[in-house]
């Protein structure tokens, strides 16, 4: 467990568990974001020795993702590939180590310098003069990595239909707390997560006042990532009709959010297209816009006072999406950034996997080892029945 | 009689359990083979040994190393190649028939040495020459260097001098080491041939070498970088600056090998502004981890002395570099045993990829699957002479940020 994740969780325990004052009935709560987050992984870890591996304040980091999961027929993981492009900035000296279920590792394009591998560990060292990119091209081991991914999918196939349904896999169940708050003071909490929020950016840490003891949720909160997926099916032919897609030729196209007060899976039904497509489905963690929209008013703070909010909804709200937030941040990076206040940004790409090569029977090369026995057996059998011909002929 | 033949084999057993307790009990000995030219290049052969056995000292004074509820203790066993590969070969089975789970070399005759320790899984350290291609973590997965590279080192200086906008004159001597570092340069500069004036091979033999500087004079170079041994090196100079050529010159690591500047001690200003390039000794961490194991060094083998003086009148001293090195390694070597809970050869040679020790000037040292060298190309400084003594150039932005190492006795 990472020493952030560690902190965080301690202070949310703190404030959970601490007893309210009796006089002094009004306490602050940290609410949830930027961390902890709420799984150890993403970003990936792995077991094995611990390298020594510092990185100087001086220096930050920025980590580009492409994780590339090539999928079989039956939307099985077949291999998992990552381009983990690290861009420090800051002069001084680093070693990095990037843990994760590692098969094989080589530099990316554009790389700066050459990463080394260990036992599920990717290992750059060196000195930043000011700007460096390390670009990791990693194989990863889909059966340890596979179940960290954010999208499930479930294609079937029928006589003439195929089906694919998409899954936002990010769901967790959290626990949440409530209590009485001020309604003023959330409806303004829920305007800076909202612009945190549309801004794209990670959440800032923030306090919300609770009148008397914080409870915590009879229910308890299902948290997941906002996935914003864009796909492709094409298929042999041109199919006849699409459910949750648009048909153009021979390609059925398709772009939802998965979460956000929306559906967490998709389901696009094709007639016709005349056997398996080839997939393309692109996911991206995304922010959230709809859940976070004020109710006929410009801002939550207008909202609560041109009506009367509860303030236990308006507290809901306010934890349920900074939960998803937080969630979705911890999505922007499969693999680990060594700078943990740089900013990650990890794309998802699902592909169809390479139709495994039937290996063609060698072609017998004339004078080959094989050709020889046979011409060598021909010999021996006709010398063989010679003789035996020649011992009738003798005999008769 | 039958009683007699009792109480022998009692005895016998006696003596069988007392004889194991006691060699479960004695120490075992780790072997590591140093196979340097002591005979062919004394500075690199006694700079490389006594690295390694101060590590060992160290170790073997706090007890030695503990190993699956055994003690053992480093033992280091010398041989001499005389930069001779046919020796170095010889020299490689000595050590692997005396137990050797590593040998240290300064690169002599890797070509020939590394299938034969590779077949007993027994690994080799470089610690010296940088040549592209004696490593190989694919090819030769018991070959591995703590020092400078020389493809880092060209592609250093390409970086380096490029933006400089001179014409430089890259030149070579005629020996293993200028050819594969002419090669490695020539590569490093490719891709910018307008920077280069004039390629030349100099004879690695010859102390008169104006002719051959007249002609790089004429072919309108304003830079030298000479990849050659100290002599070549020193031979440059002076015919250059004999004939008052002040032309800027630039040198792999041989360029800070005493052996130059002691040749133009007559002519200390002919050494002012020979810059070369090399690992940095000092890390990010500062300059008290180097200093300290240079002072240990000093202290136990006394003060390597350069033989010339600044115009002070205070003698040189040359830093232990390549001692670091070789001292690094044994302590990547022991992090190996101990990661490996074992000291059988392919135990420890298959730990080796996985483990960083701190080396002794602070920077990380260790390998992997990937890359067996142990010097990183982005360690690779450059630094320039005055006055007898050498400090990392301001212009370069890793050189900038290292102190000078004191050179003198007074600092």
């Amino acid at each position: 467990m990472s020493l952030r994740r560690s902190l965080g969780l301690a202070g949310a325990a703190a404030v959970l568990a601490a007893p309210a004052p009796a006089g002094a009935a009004v306490q602050q709560v940290l609410l949830p974001g930027p961390t902890p987050y709420p799984t150890q992984s993403p970003p990936l870890v792995a077991g094995g020795a611990p390298a020594p591996a510092s990185l100087s304040f001086a220096i930050r980091g920025r980590a580009l993702e492409r994780v590339v999961a090539a999928v079989g027929p039956n939307g099985k993981l077949v291999s998992l590939r990552v381009l983990h492009r690290l861009v420090l900035r800051g002069k001084g000296d680093y070693l990095i180590v990037i843990g994760g279920p590692v098969e094989d590792v080589r530099a990316g394009a554009g790389s700066d310098s050459q990463p080394g591998l260990r036992t599920n560990q990717i290992l750059w060292s060196g000195f930043s003069a000011g700007k460096k990119v390390l670009a990791a091209d990693a194989q990863l081991r889909p059966r340890e990595a596979g179940p960290f991914l954010p999208l499930r999918l479930h294609p079937v196939r029928g006589s003439n239909s195929y089906s694919l349904t998409i899954t936002n896999a990010t769901t967790v169940s959290q626990i949440a707390y409530a209590g009485e708050g001020f309604p003023r003071q959330l409806a303004g909490l829920l305007d800076q997560t909202r612009r945190e929020s549309l801004a794209g950016g990670r959440l800032s840490t923030a306090y919300a006042s609770v009148d008397g003891l914080v409870r915590v949720r009879k229910d308890a909160a299902r948290t997941s990532a906002p996935l914003r997926i864009q796909g492709s099916l094409r298929f042999p032919a041109a199919p006849k009709s699409a459910r949750g897609g648009t048909v153009r030729g021979k390609t059925v196209s398709f772009s939802t959010v998965l979460g956000d007060n929306s559906p967490l899976s998709l389901r696009v039904g094709v007639r016709g297209g005349g056997g398996a497509p080839r997939l393309h489905v692109v996911a991206r963690p995304t922010n959230l816009v709809r859940a976070l929209v004020p109710p006929d008013a410009p801002s939550w703070a207008v909202a609560v006072r041109r009506r009367a909010i509860p303030a236990e909804v308006l507290l809901r709200r306010l934890v349920d999406t900074r939960m998803q937030l937080v969630r979705s941040d911890q999505y922007q990076a499969f693999l680990s950034n060594p700078d943990p206040q740089g900013t990650n940004r990890t794309v998802y790409v699902y592909e169809s996997a390479a139709a495994p090569r039937h290996r063609a029977a060698p072609a017998r090369e004339p004078g080959s080892s094989d050709g020889g026995l046979v011409l060598a057996l021909a010999i021996a059998g006709s010398v063989l029945g010679a003789g035996g011909l020649l011992v009738l002929w003798a005999h008769s | 009689m039958r009683r007699l033949a009792f109480l022998l084999a009692g005895l016998a057993l006696i003596a069988a359990g007392c004889g194991k307790s006691s060699d479960a009990d004695s120490p075992g000995r780790i072997v590591i083979g140093v196979d340097v030219p002591v005979t062919g290049s004394p500075y690199v052969a006694q700079t490389i040994k006594q690295g390694v056995e101060l590590a060992v000292g160290n170790l073997n004074g706090s007890g030695g190393i503990r190993v699956s509820s055994r003690n053992y203790k480093l033992v280091v066993k010398l041989y001499d190649n005389h930069l001779s590969a046919r020796r170095a070969v010889e020299n490689t089975r000595r050590a692997l028939d005396a137990g050797a789970v590593a040998v240290v070399t300064d690169g002599t005759g890797i070509e020939a040495t590394w299938q034969l320790a590779n077949r007993d899984g027994v690994a080799i350290c470089i610690a010296y020459d940088g040549g592209t291609g004696l490593v190989d973590a694919t090819g030769r997965p018991n070959v591995f260097r703590i020092a400078p590279t020389n493809r880092g080192i060209a592609f250093r200086f390409a970086e380096y001098l490029i933006p400089k906008k001179l014409k430089i004159a890259l030149l070579g001597d005629d020996s293993a080491y200028g050819r594969q570092g002419a090669a490695d340069v020539a590569r490093a500069f490719s891709e910018n041939p307008e920077a280069v004036a004039l390629k030349l091979t100099l004879p690695a033999g010859e102390t008169d070498l104006s002719p051959q500087i007249l002609r790089v004079r004429r072919s309108g170079a304003t830079a030298l970088l000479v990849w050659a041994q100290p002599p070549a090196i020193a031979a440059v100079l002076s015919a250059a600056r004999s004939i008052g050529w002040d032309v800027p010159v630039y040198a792999p690591p041989t360029g800070a090998d005493p052996f130059i500047r002691q040749q133009l001690a007559d002519h200390p200003g002919w050494v002012d502004g020979l810059t070369f390039a090399s690992g940095r000794m000092t890390a990010e961490v500062g300059t008290a981890p180097f200093l300290n194991f240079q002072s240990q060094y000093d202290s136990t083998y006394g003060v390597d002395r350069v033989g010339v003086k600044t115009a002070a009148g205070e003698p040189v001293t040359q830093p232990p570099e390549f001692a670091m090195y070789s001292y690094d390694f044994v302590h990547v070597l022991v992090a190996a045993v101990s990661r490996a809970a074992s000291v059988e050869r392919d135990k420890v040679l298959a730990a080796l990829n996985e483990v960083t020790t701190q080396g002794a000037n602070g920077d990380e040292r260790g390998f992997n699957e990937h890359s067996h060298e142990g010097v990183v190309d982005d360690d690779v400084y450059f630094a320039r002479f005055e006055d007898m003594v050498f400090r990392p150039v301001a212009d370069d932005a890793l050189s900038a940020t290292l102190p000078p190492i004191p050179q003198t006795a007074g600092g």
